[in-house]
């Protein structure tokens, strides 16, 4: 091998998702409903990806796995190194809280915990016990989604634009190496969501952070490095946007 | 297309509805049937053992001790009825609440009130009309397949027909009605909100008192703090804390009142029949005597016996001389003979205010209450053995000559209250009640009067029967039978005596104390359905918390934290005020046992701390199983 060549593949930055031939199937109702159909799917750190689809496309299917929510029914599934597919529910925990991020598009945040509250909980989970500095790095994260002087509300005294920034700040608070959204646009409108995709790129060029949506919104996708269409559970075309234009 | 597809109307509104949320219906339906059914149960086993014991008893026991044990037993039936119907309420209002949201965007969408109104709460009627009817025959065939026959009582008294028919209709029919009172009151309210109100629920079930200020305690980490903050938070937190701690106050009373109640019956006994007694008699008047101690708990009838015969006597002196003998603390020398009674109130007046300010003075003429035979017993007030429990006071050396005191089987009849106007013939002489007291002696029908008088009225010199309290040594009641002997006496403890009355009350109330034990289990089953209620309504954010890295340990301290918080605070507040109305309120100059009670509150903290502990396993295992996909929007 040319050591030019070696030179390069030391400096190519490594898989953050790696999926080789994974399908995934439920039993509904006493029928198997395939969602997956043997997917390969490669995202790389740093990279921003976006994964298109209709409804019940089995997007939210690919985040599960990727989060290790689910086990694949074939298949091998590999997030950050770690293969997926033969860890136990408690490594895979302990993987969620100290590597992944989330961002619903209902927003889940826990209901009886205030906006600050919700960011700082992700650090316990996380095993952050330093409760000052947690404090600390809880506020500048709310600060960052600009919602200070509205810290100490719980989530439902929120508009949903507000609601979805706090899951940013939360997504953020353990500080992970990748980000999963699942449309985290498609509850709100045209404004508040395009502040949800600024942030969304802030994490993308200031934190560089690995992003995984799936989104229907063309803003998302207009940011994305690699985009996946999903379609009746088959990863239907891959499209490179960047070189497209280019 | 399914059945349920095809209906229309509200019966397919709620069938749809019902199917169509699983497990939260079958959740409303299994507490609300379980409710039911163990109340009923419980009533109907209850209802039986009151007339089974009511019968047996007026066969021997007293009439203090039937009215105690009766007592207890409707007490104990009252709030076990109110812990079934505040639990049925809970659950009711628990399940609308479910429905709020839905209610909301059905009225947003644009329907009437009216007809909302009608079609929610026939849902809701659906419901509980299926599980009262369930819970009712469900508790009709335990009912029915109890093995009454194998049990002595059954066999003593024999099947009693209809014994709980009453309950069998009366509590499914109010449970039911209870229910749907709060049913349409609860739907009425959240049809009458607004639909934002509605639909937007979350906030109005949160309490936002504590926000900033939440509570910490950093040694017992993260999910300590979010479980204090979660049910602290929520609106429904102190409703749900009065309800448990209503439901396991009363239980614990119907608890610890059982075994207050039977260690005071037991005392009641202990103390008219004292340990470390023993009677000396002639062997007739001995064995009458064993025959009148132990009519409390046996059947047949006491023979009759001349027990004033010239030759039962036992002189003055003869009974002194027991006094001299060491280990012998006090000689209590008795004449005891059975004699008809008549029972009067005295004359005496009244005051009768009518509706004006004039106030009526009345002259009640003397009434005769009754005949019967009944136990006189002579007794020297200040060598008297004995401690009986009395309404006012026994015998005194300083009290009248024609004084008694009457056992309780002649209270009510013969002797009426109040005392002071009640007086009693015997042997063509009245005497003056005093006061009255709980004996077994010929099953509570005895008076007590002093001896010399009796002596007098019956012109007999000497007793009949001689009381020894002795110290324990064995040497005292070989020394007490070899002088008796000497006098043509025989000597005997009294403790069989005690014994066999013990042991009747013992056998009685473990018929009982199946009543608290039944109690304790609707207990557990209603803070099983309070505590998945809630799980249920809090699960989406459980889900949350998994998704987002929480592991397995943490989400099960989660939900015992917040189970078993809930139930300790309940149970803090709960057992101590069930203690003291136990003690202090329940029945008079009680008798406690501190082990039995600390053995009550062990094994109920137990039995609620295990259902705790399960229902949390129970739904961290249902966590496991649910992933992204489960979460609500």
């Amino acid at each position: 091998m040319d050591p030019q060549d070696e030179e390069i593949e030391e400096r190519a930055p490594a898989l953050a998702v790696d999926f080789v031939g994974v399908s995934k199937e439920y039993l509904v109702n006493g029928k198997h409903v395939k969602a997956l159909a043997s997917i390969t799917l490669n995202v790389k750190e740093g990279e921003v990806a976006a994964i298109i689809g209709p409804s019940g496309a089995g997007k939210t299917t690919v985040l599960n796995l990727i989060a290790g929510l689910e086990k694949p029914s074939e298949g091998d599934v590999r997030v950050l190194g770690l293969d997926l597919s033969v860890s136990n529910e408690h490594a895979l925990s302990a993987f969620r809280s100290a590597n992944i991020g989330f961002i619903f598009q209902s927003y889940n945040l826990v209901t009886t915990l205030t906006a600050e509250e919700n960011v700082e909980l992700m650090m316990e989970l996380a095993g952050w016990s330093d409760s000052g500095r947690n404090g600390k790095l809880t506020a500048e994260l709310i600060n960052m989604v600009g919602l200070t002087d509205r810290a100490q509300h719980l989530p439902a005294q929120l508009s949903g634009g507000e609601q979805q920034r706090v899951a940013i700040a939360r997504a953020m608070a353990n500080d992970p190496a990748l980000i999963l959204a699942d449309e985290p646009t498609g509850n709100l409108d045209q404004k508040t969501g395009l502040e949800i995709v600024k942030l969304l790129s802030r994490l993308k060029g200031e934190k560089g952070k690995t992003l995984v949506v799936t989104t229907h919104d063309d803003r998302i996708v207009e940011m994305a490095d690699v985009i996946y269409r999903l379609e009746n559970g088959g990863l239907g075309s891959v499209d490179r946007p960047v070189r497209v234009r280019s | 297309m399914e059945v349920w597809e095809a209906l229309i109307g509200p019966l397919g509104f709620a069938a749809k509805s019902l199917r169509r949320r699983g497990f939260h219906s079958y959740l409303a339906f299994l507490g609300l049937t379980l409710t039911v059914a163990t109340t009923t149960f419980m009533l109907l086993i209850g209802q039986d053992l009151a007339t089974r014991l009511g019968i047996d008893s007026s066969m021997r026991s007293t009439f203090g001790m039937s009215w105690l044990i009766f007592a207890y037993l409707v007490l104990a039936l009252a709030l076990i009825s109110i812990v079934g119907l505040l639990s049925s309420s809970y659950l009711v209002s628990s399940m609308i609440n479910q429905r709020m949201k839905d209610i909301g965007v059905i009225k947003a969408a644009g329907a009437l009130p009216r007809r909302l109104l009608s079609y929610v709460t026939f849902e809701a009627l659906v419901v509980i009309f299926s599980s009262s009817l369930v819970g009712a025959l469900s508790a009709l065939l335990i009912y029915a397949s109890w093995s009454w026959p194998s049990i002595s009582l059954y066999k003593q008294v024999g099947p009693v027909p209809n014994a709980g028919a009453t309950a069998l209709i009366v509590v499914p029919l109010i449970s039911f009605l209870l229910c749907y009172v709060v049913a349409s009151v609860r739907v009425r309210r959240i049809v009458g909100s607004s639909s934002a109100n509605a639909i937007s629920n979350q906030l109005s079930s949160l309490d936002l008192k504590s926000l900033g200020k939440p509570l910490r305690i950093k040694r017992f980490g993260s999910a300590f703090n979010l479980a204090t903050r979660n049910v602290s938070r929520d609106r429904g937190f102190n409703g749900m804390l009065l309800s448990i701690g209503i439901c396991i106050f009363l239980s614990m009373v119907v608890l610890s009142g059982a075994l207050v109640s039977a260690d005071t019956s037991a005392s009641y006994v202990s103390r008219a029949l004292p340990p470390h007694v023993l009677i000396v008699a002639t062997s007739n008047i001995y064995n009458q005597y064993v025959s009148l101690g132990t009519s409390f708990s046996r059947t047949e009838p006491v023979s009759s016996i001349n027990y004033l015969n010239e030759s039962y006597l036992i002189s003055a002196q003869n009974a002194s001389a027991f006094r001299a003998i060491p280990g012998v603390e006090t000689v209590d020398t008795r004449l005891i003979t059975m004699s008809s009674i008549t029972g009067f109130v005295k004359a005496h007046f009244a005051s009768n205010q009518d509706t004006g300010e004039n106030i009526n003075t009345l002259i009640i003429p003397e009434v005769e209450t009754g005949t019967t035979q009944a136990l006189i017993v002579g007794i020297d007030a200040s060598n008297v053995i004995g401690d009986w429990y009395t309404s006012d006071g026994f015998l005194q050396p300083a009290d009248a000559q024609y004084t008694m005191i009457a056992g309780d089987s002649l209270v009510g009849n013969i002797v009426q209250m109040p005392f002071n106007l009640s007086q009693v013939s015997a042997f063509n002489f009245r005497y003056d009640v005093k006061s009255a007291l709980v004996d077994p002696l010929n099953a509570g029908r005895v008076l007590y009067a002093p001896v010399q008088t009796l002596q007098r009225n019956l012109g007999v010199n000497g007793y009949n029967v001689l009381l020894l309290k002795v110290n324990s040594g064995p040497a005292v009641l070989s020394a007490v039978a070899r002088l008796a002997s000497s006098y043509g006496l025989m000597a005997g403890s009294q403790d069989p005596i005690l014994r066999s009355d013990l042991a009747f009350l013992g056998g009685t109330w473990s018929y009982i104390f199946l009543v608290p034990i039944l109690a304790l289990a609707l207990t557990c089953g209603i803070l099983l359905s309070y505590l998945a209620t809630n799980f249920s309504r809090r699960f989406n954010d459980y889900v949350v918390l998994k998704i987002l890295g929480a592991n397995v340990w943490y989400r099960l301290k989660l939900l015992l934290w917040e189970s078993w918080g809930v139930l300790a605070i309940s149970m803090l507040i709960a057992i101590p005020v069930a203690w003291a109305v136990s003690i202090f309120f329940l029945v008079p100059d009680p008798s406690v046992s501190v082990a039995d009670l600390e053995l009550s509150t062990l094994v109920s903290a137990l039995a609620l701390t295990s259902v705790s502990l399960a229902t949390a396993a129970v739904y961290s295992r249902r966590l496991g199983l649910t992933t992204a996909k489960h979460l609500k929007p």
